[in-house]
């Protein structure tokens, strides 16, 4: 299970990366790894409010679909618009392929370190 | 909670890495490490590896075996000729599907019935009160054999390697033999799950069984599971029991003639005799009849038919999503997700893979191929069509899919 330092961690299996103003949101190793074969992947829109806790999108493998929630709350820049055509970067490189970027940036949900995030994942 | 139940290549999984699940009481793969999508692949483009050694086998010896067969089946037994198999139903006395099974004569003195896992204790139950009434026996030899599915284009190719590249069977669909693969026995057929023109179900014994499955793997085939067994099945638009098959998910029956393959499963001919469910079956044939002339007057016997689905919106369709035309509920998606493809044009290339999202649904019969229906995929309507199939597994080596494009 791979669980970068430097990245934080919500106990829906996102990470979060603070670039500055930018929290740039992804799906962890674990989640690609639980979900299986990701076969689909629902994207919002850039310009899209996102809140902390709620969701944002979802995605689908070939068992299963899971709801994707931000950690944040604030505006969405950027969507990572590569992975509607290739969804299995999240599988094959899932802390290199992002999906969106949120600014203005007012709240967060707890999130945790990658020490926590990984006792948190064994007891799933 | 009681034990699961493991088969005997349980830790030839656990070496490959797979993800057991309990399937029906047993631990099984449900994928291996390369994941569903690629056991999918592999299996249309070299050979998957599936363990199907759950399923029930039943030896039905004895000498009036054929009179219970014609009774206790819907399939016309007599014309089962030694080492033929041949696609049965199990009916009840209301037309409706106890299991779905396949029978095979090995032998000219028994005849092999394979079920359901999880319905065997239930088919048992049925029928050896049938069997009651014949000099017959029904002997549940599931745990001394292990089965296998060696299914895809390469799948011919390796087998006969192991049988000193002699024919393994008569080329053709359904066909049976015994052969001696490296000096060990297997009962082999030209059946399967996946549609694959060329594919095999092996029977073994179990120590022979780790060794035909470790033999395979050696020659390049590749474990595949649950997942992709199912994903499979789906493309070339077989019924799964609980799903197409049986009772549907407001608890009623689902009418045997309301599945595409039950044509091939049924015999009504007279040499048969009278069999379980005869009547109310020929009843639902005379209904099937009239709905494929477009005669829709009555459709009481079969007012719901499982068809196959195709989104043509972006999303996934799942079990249980319900399906609408015009705005009218018109059933369900009884099986759907999203499957992965070689898409090619004549020849045949494993270069560029593409998915779709496919399945099966139950939909009112007077819905038709062709049509567009809206499916509710989590609360926003997707628009979807009734192909007439999924894929082509009549054009050997390869299947072939069969793509739904909208007209520009």
């Amino acid at each position: 299970m791979n669980i970068p330092k430097e990245l934080k961690y919500s106990n829906d299996h996102e990470w979060v990366k603070f670039e500055g103003d930018t929290a740039i949101i992804g799906i962890s190793d674990f989640a690609q790894d639980s979900l299986g074969d990701i076969v689909f992947i629902n994207l919002p829109a850039e310009g899209d409010q996102v809140t902390a806790g709620e969701v944002f999108g979802d995605i689908e493998s070939v068992k299963t679909v899971s709801d994707m929630s931000s950690p944040v709350s604030g505006t969405i820049t950027a969507v990572n618009e590569e992975l509607t055509d290739a969804p299995e970067k999240l599988n094959a490189d899932p802390y290199g392929a992002w999906i969106i970027k949120v600014e203005n940036v007012t709240e967060q949900s707890d999130l945790m370190d990658a020490d926590a995030y990984e006792a948190f994942c064994k007891e799933a | 909670m009681s034990e699961l139940k493991r088969t005997v290549l349980y830790n030839e999984h656990l070496a490959a890495g797979a993800t057991m699940v309990d399937f029906g009481g047993w631990d099984m793969p449900i994928q291996y490490p390369a994941g569903i999508v690629a056991e999918h692949l592999f299996t249309r483009s070299a050979c998957g590896l599936f363990d199907v050694s759950h399923m029930g086998r039943l030896l039905v010896e004895g000498p009036q075996r054929v009179a219970f067969l014609q009774y206790a089946l819907t399939s016309n037994v007599e014309a089962l000729t030694l080492n033929r198999a041949q696609y049965c139903m199990i009916p009840n006395e209301r037309g409706g599907a106890v299991d779905d099974a396949y029978l095979y004569m090995f032998e000219e003195d028994r005849f092999l019935l394979v079920v359901n896992a999880s319905n065997k204790d239930k088919d048992l139950k049925h029928l050896l009160p049938i069997a009651e009434k014949f000099d017959v026996t029904i002997r549940d030899i599931s745990d001394e054999y292990a089965a296998i599915a060696v299914q895809g284009p390469l799948s011919r190719k390796l087998l006969e390697e192991l049988n000193g590249g002699k024919e393994l069977t008569e080329p053709k669909k359904n066909a049976c033999g015994t052969v001696m693969l490296e000096g060990h026995e297997a009962r082999l057929s030209t059946t399967g799950y996946t549609g694959e023109p060329i594919g095999y179900e092996v029977y073994m014994k179990n120590a022979d069984a780790v060794w035909l499955w470790k033999r395979l793997g050696e020659m390049g085939a590749k474990p595949a599971g649950l997942g992709a067994r199912d994903t499979l099945r789906l493309e070339s638009c077989m019924p799964l029991y609980g799903h197409e098959l049986g009772t549907d998910h407001d608890g009623k029956e689902i009418p045997i003639f309301a599945v595409p393959l039950a044509k091939f499963a049924v015999s009504f001919l007279d040499s048969k005799g009278d069999f379980v469910g005869k009547a109310p079956l020929q009843k639902q044939f005379e209904t099937y009849t009239r709905i494929q002339a477009g005669d829709f007057s009555d459709i009481s016997l079969i007012p719901r038919r499982v068809m196959p689905i195709c989104l043509v919106d972006r999303g996934v369709i799942r079990g249980g999503m319900t399906v609408y035309k015009d705005g009218k509920e018109v059933g369900w998606i009884t099986s759907g997700t999203m499957i992965p493809y070689y898409d090619f044009e004549e020849e045949f290339s494993t270069e560029k893979v593409a998915r779709r999202s496919i399945g099966l649904a139950y939909l009112d019969t007077p819905v038709q191929r062709g049509d567009f229906v809206e499916v509710d995929v989590r609360g926003k309507r997707l628009r979807a069509v009734i192909p007439a199939s999924h894929m082509n597994g009549r054009t050997p080596p390869y299947a072939r899919p069969i793509v739904w494009k909208e007209e520009k």
